[in-house]
């Protein structure tokens, strides 16, 4: 179990697999970069990425508001028309705010220096999935992404101190209303069913007593920020899986965490997210010894896992239904261009079944098979020509944003959206440009790392054929075509 | 069953998708083989024939989050309701009276007039064993018609399509949304999903195309699966997925590539189907704007437009009050039954009224005693709501009661399992055995 990859296994597939699914993939030549490191230096080069440069800024707004809270009561006290108006424009800012958010963390996806620390961000907002529908607070949502930043890869028991403490999770899963009058155990039973141990490995008593240990831990609405509550816990006897005292919230999560269950839970998720899914019971055995021997740290088991010869597997590689973001990322990486507007990446990834800060419920997306349908499909191959010919005509009549008004604010912006295409040139060679196998296997290597079925060759062959010539079009129609079929859903 | 059936079926499919596809796209290979293999498999089940003029519909109706069913048909003159209501009770005065003890909740008028006349059906206290009080698994439960204690892989109407339906054209099942409601998951995947009827299709990269082969003829070529692909993968891939805003995972056992190569296939046969259909028939009432209005207005076109469908998947979301139920829930109700009542009389200008049921449900009721924030939790039994001219209009089962000695940790106590009324459905409206697709005989409800 978990034996390192030969080195002799290493090269332009398995640096490939290494890129997408440990980052958002790349053009064939960051792969190249990574296959000539060998794997131990090319995981490396990606999970070790504190000693990369970070040059990237945050949102303007992404701190504490001091007026906000005097905004809001100002608004409560004014009369029924005046408040209307106060909370309409309350609201407008924070969506506002929020379709940059969505954009700023894609471009960190797509454009940071940092792809592994990124998706383990993206693995954690799944995970913890806060949804800014309920939160609507778009700097809570940004200081809850970045939380993920910076412990993505760090200790099990901190971060999920973190979380139970961070504010946007305490206003998402109502702990900031629990106090030892009425416990509410939303997040208490969140905690262990969906975040630590998964259904069947607690009982509903040690729901109702962790909800009364964690009394008291709250929300200061006034300076955006955790606070103790010492009034409202319930420093009374409980009982959380077999720890009986005055416990507070860390001993709970303590508790929690040193379960044999936790490890295997966790571990099984992540391996799901990075490699395939349903792993084996001896290959879970196997990651949970590894997290426990390093006493719970992230770290050590990535490395291991990106190690493995599991990981390199067959049946692993190219098995992975990208989510909408890897989609989306993913493509812009390949194609050497810009993500599109702030608005329109709104759109694309909602239209996929994937907004960002937007989970459809606490348990996250499912993920796997379930982002496709035959409606989600058509609308990744209508996407691909967006992003490939700068095509809009797709986002016409789309509904980007739930809200109607918004939605027509939307769509008269689109009426003078012109997007770049691809650059034919930036991302092949002259020799490949004018013979059509070598375009073919050219694309192939750059959007599938393998290649098409013989009869999807042949039909892009004779495609190209019967065009009078291997133009800048055409060549741009061969891209989104290659991008247009099942097998380019797959990573 | 009768093998003209199945040429039957097979012969309309391949007809409907030639006429619906572009000029140059021939049947291909793909198609025939898939039609021998699901007809020897159909040679043994009790398979329906499916056309868009004749069979009976039905439409579920997915209330996400867990309607509060005592606010919805209320028991207004009950004092243990407005002792454990004391804000948010409705009054007799408020109701639309059904008689001297039951009334719907006010902003129902549209279902007070289908059920004035005699178009609705009102299920009281359903539930079943061992309530779960999570709305994902409680969703899963209703999709998948399981026990409380058992995990089924299939939903009930995946089941429904695996034993009734087999050789079928993929939209014999049509979700409108996003993602796929966890009931149509089915051992031999059919079902499409769609959202916006003029964006589901392949939008041409060449509309000014001149010469040579189009990047549509292109496309369709690419996402037809190989020769014999289907014919190993049909049984075996499958289809599922969210609910609404309630999700469930996807059950599969082929590749991940199997189950892409079937969806783009589906896609490829239905969309062009779909889109001349709902570009010629037209909507013929006035619906409210609503999110469900909109989905109703398009399942009308769809059936308007003779789509070879047997069950369209529709849900409305946002009923998980737990504050400030009031406003919320008299919103939700009021396009709830006016988007209905507009789209019964779409259907009845149609002509199509009789052949079409709606069926509601939600995953769970709501507690009897509200909160300390004006709104109720997840709690257990609730109403169900059976819609259509072929209905047997009135009050179904018994209204639960809500005498505290009889309440199970604070919730009422159903009176009749989801499963009774699935098995009516099926066996008096879908004319179907219904304990094959249910695991074991329900004693059906029938209001139809």
């Amino acid at each position: 179990m978990l034996k390192s990859l030969p080195n002799e296994r290493w090269n332009f597939t398995t640096a490939a697999h290494l890129l997408n699914r440990a980052g958002f993939g790349g053009p064939p030549s960051e792969i190249e970069q990574l296959a000539s490191l060998g794997p131990e230096k090319a995981v490396s080069s990606l999970i070790d990425y504190e000693k990369i440069p970070d040059h990237g800024t945050n949102p303007e707004w992404a701190k504490p508001d001091p007026t906000r809270a005097d905004r809001l009561a100002e608004a409560r006290k004014a009369d029924e028309q005046t408040r209307r108006q106060l909370l309409q424009a309350e609201q407008r800012t924070q969506r506002q705010r929020g379709v940059e958010l969505k954009h700023w963390w894609l471009s960190r996806m797509a454009k940071g220096s940092r792809p592994l620390q990124e998706k383990m961000t993206l693995f954690w907002h799944g995970h913890f999935a806060t949804s800014s529908e309920k939160v609507r607070d778009a700097y809570l949502m940004w200081k809850q992404n970045d939380l993920f930043r910076q412990q993505a890869t760090g200790n099990w028991l901190r971060l999920l101190i973190a979380m139970a403490k961070d504010p946007a999770m305490l206003v998402w899963l109502d702990q900031a209303q629990s106090r030892k009058e009425h416990p509410n155990e939303n997040f208490a039973r969140e905690v262990m069913e969906l975040f630590t141990l998964g259904e069947g490995h607690y009982t509903e008593k040690d729901v109702t007593e962790a909800a009364r240990a964690l009394t008291g831990w709250s929300y200061d609405r006034i300076n955006q920020q955790f606070i103790e509550r010492r009034r409202a816990h319930d420093d009374g006897v409980k009982t959380v899986l077999g720890n009986t005292g005055d416990l507070s919230g860390e001993d709970v999560l303590e508790q929690i965490v040193a379960q044999p269950q936790a490890a295997r839970f966790i571990t099984a998720k992540l391996w799901n997210f990075f490699a395939g899914e349903d792993p084996a019971d001896d290959l879970v055995t196997a990651l949970a010894d590894v997290f426990r021997r390093s006493g719970n740290e992230f770290k050590p088991l990535l490395n291991v896992m990106f190690r493995s010869e599991e990981f390199y597997a067959s049946s692993i590689i190219r098995n992975q239904v990208k989510s909408p973001v890897q989609w989306l990322v993913g493509s812009t990486r390949i194609l050497e261009r810009e993500l599109p507007p702030p608005f329109v990446c709104f759109g694309l990834t909602r239209n996929l079944g994937q907004d960002l800060f937007a989970p459809p419920n606490v348990k996250g997306w499912d993920g796997g098979l379930s982002w496709i349908t035959t409606n989600n499909l058509l609308a990744r191959y209508n996407e691909a020509a967006l992003l490939v010919q700068g095509d809009t005509s797709m986002l016409k009549g789309m509904n980007i944003a739930p809200n109607p008004a918004v939605n027509g604010q939307l769509q008269n912006r689109l009426q003078n959206l012109r997007l770049r295409p691809v650059e034919a040139v930036k991302i092949l060679t002259e020799e490949e440009r004018s013979d059509k196998g070598k375009l073919i296997a050219a694309l192939e290597k750059r959007l599938l790392q393998a290649k098409l079925s013989e009869k999807q060759e042949q039909t892009l062959q004779e495609y190209l054929n019967s065009q009078s010539n291997l133009d800048e079009a055409t060549i741009l129609n061969a891209i989104r075509l290659m991008m247009s079929t099942p097998e380019y859903q797959l990573t | 069953m009768n093998p003209d059936n199945s040429l039957k079926t097979r012969r309309e499919f391949l007809r409907t998708t030639m006429l619906g596809g572009a000029l140059s796209w021939t049947v291909p290979a793909f198609l025939a083989n898939t039609f021998s293999v699901l007809q020897s498999e159909a040679a043994d089940s009790a398979t329906q024939v499916v056309t868009g003029r004749d069979a009976s519909i039905l439409v579920v109706l997915q209330m996400a989050g867990g309607n509060d069913g005592l606010n919805t048909v209320v028991p207004f003159t009950n004092d243990f309701y407005h002792r454990a209501r004391p804000q948010i009770g409705l009054s007799a005065k408020e109701v639309l009276k059904i008689n001297e003890e039951v009334g719907f909740h006010p902003s129902l008028a549209g279902f007070k007039e289908l059920y004035d006349g005699g178009n609705l059906a009102v299920i009281q206290g359903i539930g079943y064993p061992n309530p779960n009080r999570s709305h994902f698994r409680s969703t899963e439960i209703w999709q998948t018609a399981s026990d409380a204690e058992r995990i089924e892989k299939y939903g009930w109407l995946g089941r429904y399509f695996d034993n009734a339906c087999a050789g079928a054209d993929p939209t014999v099942g049509v979700n409108i949304g996003r993602q796929m409601p966890q009931s149509f998951s089915a051992k031999n995947p059919v079902g499409i999903s769609l959202d916006n009827p003029e964006n589901y299709r392949f939008i041409s990269s060449d509309r000014n195309h001149k010469e040579g082969t189009t990047t549509e003829e292109s496309y369709r070529k690419m996402n037809e699966p190989e020769e014999g692909m289907v014919a190993e993968t049909g049984a075996d891939a499958n289809a599922g997925g969210s609910i609404g805003a309630i999700s469930g995972t996807t059950a599969h056992s082929g590749s991940a590539l199997d189950f892409l190569e079937r969806t783009a296939m589906d896609a490829q046969v239905s969309s062009d189907k779909i889109r001349a259909i709902s570009r010629r028939v037209e909507n013929q009432a006035s619906y409210p704007q609503s999110q469900l209005a909109t989905s109703l207005k398009l399942v009308a076109r769809l059936i308007g437009g003779g789509l070879p469908t047997r069950v369209y998947y529709v849900s409305q979301g946002g009923y998980d009050t737990h504050t400030n139920q009031v406003n919320a829930q008299q919103r939700l109700l009021k396009e709830l039954g006016d988007s209905v009542k507009a789209f019964t009389d779409d259907l009845k200008a149609q002509g199509n009224l009789s052949r079409v049921m709606v069926m509601t449900f939600s995953e769970f009721g709501r507690r009897l005693a509200e909160n300390a924030n004006g709104g109720t939790d997840h709690g257990a039994a609730a109403p169900m709501f059976i819609i259509g001219n072929k209905v047997k209009a009135g009050l179904f089962g018994k209204y639960p009661s809500l005498a505290p000695t009889d309440l199970v940790n604070g919730d009422i106590k159903y009176n009749v399992d989801f499963r009774s009324v699935y098995a009516g459905v099926l066996e008096g409206w879908l004319k179907t055995s219904s304990a094959p697709i249910l695991g074991r005989q329900f004693p059906p409800l029938l209001c139809a």
